[in-house]
């Protein structure tokens, strides 16, 4: 490791530690002990949440599609997997929302749409454009292979 | 235990789980961390400034670009960081988790940054949503968890500044093959070959790799491709709250540009407020002190005086913004009818609680473009609006542009 590397390391973490002792100042000089101990609860859920449950249930899902697409192109899989990965983002962003709305707004300029009609639309239009896609390479591979 | 996690490892590897892969999505999602962080700085400031702190008044949209871009950058990181962690994912599986003090203060590091991260995200959304399911204050603990995932950021990069350098390339990181070249020693933990499992594991694992693998590039560019989609959509159909050119595609947006009264969405109500009563009130009046000098104008007082008009926008701090057309007195005119010239202003309203009373700095005041508006889009202020006067400045954020007034004081 050169010299100008280790210096640029030992700075980026000096850094990054002083960094941490303002988060955690403006921490518990901002909040109160019991604010402070919720958040810890919401870290600790957060790291269960993602890679105790949304992370597997991503391989899962990844390992589940490959199995049924086991005689399907790649490319085409790659397709829909891909559909498959904005959708449940998109999801995951929109349930709270809709929720939101549920317990009520505060005024109706807040949250003024119907969320959950706009994202079954969302996956109507989304399951229509992968299939106009995954139906075009699949007849380009089939054009290419017959002309092979 | 450690057959379990080599288990793990192998089972997670693909062509995708690369460190090309991560360094590619660790820079776009540092820079937007940073942007995230530098635009949430610019606010807290604005709205707790450091003394002796003068602010920028032009552009006059200046806020409503920065927190706009706060907002879109802070959704376009959700795909980003879960695409990211989808990348690293089989390093939660080392085994020993850590062998030396250091390893394990790596990890716990780690561990903090991907906490911050999916917190401040996923509260950063909600609180755009105006809901509030938790048990902190929503703005200090925004402000200090920026601090450390930033302070996270530095760190991680200090850590792995050698992978970092070595895959930043593309020319360095793919060969001619078009494959991405594999991984050295010391080149990263990612893509490198794993122990083959024995026994029940084993058995699992050869269960797990019956199910063909997309060949790697097709497996890379399915990460960045779906990664690239979800971050552009999320972005898109979100951003016309703030953005008039994309109102179009705004079907997730909290709101609507142009929806509310007078063509406007509302915050907080005059009803919220519990100002209703006094509003109405037909005794109601703007005081405009300095010192012993004191002016008492009534909304006759202040229509009577010259009437400025200019266009500047609301833009709250929750992202939404949009350009409406004011129409008042400048507050630099009011501040000269009682001698207070290029003074701050403590500026007063009906309501009570948060944001009641704020500090309109000289700059602000003196500028042309600060009102006390009587009117919004060619007709007298809407109740909701902070009708009978409200404040207008420009480049700042639209919990300082305080509806409802009661008074404005020099300081």
């Amino acid at each position: 490791m050169s010299a100008r590397m280790r210096a640029a390391r030992i700075a980026l973490v000096a850094v990054g530690v002083a960094g941490l002792v303002v988060g955690a100042a403006l921490l518990v000089t901002t909040v109160r002990p019991s604010g402070v101990v919720g958040l810890g609860v919401w870290l600790v859920a957060a790291l269960v949440l993602h890679d105790g449950i949304l992370a597997p249930a991503a391989f899962v899902g990844n390992r589940v599609l490959r199995g049924a697409g086991a005689r399907i192109p790649p490319v085409v899989l790659a397709v829909l997997q891909g559909a498959v990965v904005v959708g449940v983002v998109l999801t995951l962003m929109v349930l709270p929302e809709i929720r939101a709305k549920q317990l009520g707004a505060r005024n109706p300029t807040v949250l003024p749409f119907d969320y959950g009609l706009r994202l079954g639309l969302l996956w109507l239009v989304l399951a229509a454009l992968t299939a106009t896609i995954c139906v075009v390479l699949l007849r380009s591979q089939r054009t290419r292979r017959s002309v092979r | 235990m450690r057959s379990l996690f080599l288990l793990a490892r192998a089972s997670l590897m693909s062509g995708a789980r690369h460190p090309r892969t991560a360094v590619v999505l660790g820079r776009l999602l540092g820079t937007a961390f940073l942007i995230c962080f530098a635009t949430g700085l610019f606010s807290h400031l604005l709205q707790d400034p450091l003394p002796g702190t003068t602010f920028l008044t032009r552009p006059a949209s200046l806020y409503r670009i920065t927190q706009g871009l706060h907002v879109a950058t802070g959704i376009a990181c959700i795909p980003l960081l879960l695409g990211k962690l989808y990348t690293v994912f089989p390093l939660l599986f080392r085994w020993p988790p850590a062998r030396t003090l250091a390893g394990l203060l790596e990890r716990a590091s780690i561990a903090l940054f991907v906490a911050s991260s999916l917190v401040q995200l996923a509260t950063g959304l909600v609180n755009t949503y105006q809901w509030y399911p938790w048990p902190f204050p929503f703005r200090q603990v925004h402000y200090a968890l920026a601090w450390v995932i930033v302070a996270s950021l530095a760190i991680h990069i200090g850590v792995k500044l050698p992978i970092i350098t070595r895959w930043w390339r593309r020319r360095d990181s793919i060969g001619p093959d078009g494959l991405l070249r594999s991984v050295g020693d010391g080149e990263g933990d990612l893509g490198r070959a794993e122990p083959r499992a024995t026994g029940l594991t084993g058995a699992v694992q050869r269960w797990i790799d019956r199910a063909p693998a997309a060949p790697q590039a097709v497996s890379r560019r399915t990460v960045l491709g779906a990664v690239a989609t979800a971050t552009g959509a999320a972005v898109v159909l979100t951003a016309g709250q703030s953005l008039p050119a994309l109102a179009a595609v705004n079907l997730f947006g909290p709101r609507q540009q142009r929806l509310g009264p007078q063509a406007l969405p509302v915050n907080k109500t005059a009803r919220a407020a519990g100002v209703i009563a006094r509003a109405t009130d037909p005794g109601w009046t703007l005081t405009v002190r300095a010192g012993a000098r004191t002016r008492a104008l009534t909304r006759a007082d202040l229509l009577a005086l010259p009437q400025r008009r200019v266009t500047l926008p609301i833009a709250c701090v929750e992202g939404w913004s949009v350009a409406a057309d004011w129409r008042g007195v400048r507050v630099a005119d009011l501040a000269a009818l009682v001698g207070a010239a290029g003074r701050a202003l403590t500026v007063r309203s009906l309501q009570h609680g948060a944001y009641s009373v704020t500090i309109l700095e000289p700059e602000f005041a003196a500028d042309p473009l600060t009102l006390v508006a009587l009117e919004l889009n060619g007709a007298p202020l809407d109740l909701d609006h902070g009708y009978p006067a409200r404040l207008i400045a420009p480049a700042r954020p639209g919990v300082l542009q305080t509806k409802w007034l009661a008074s404005l004081e020099a300081r």
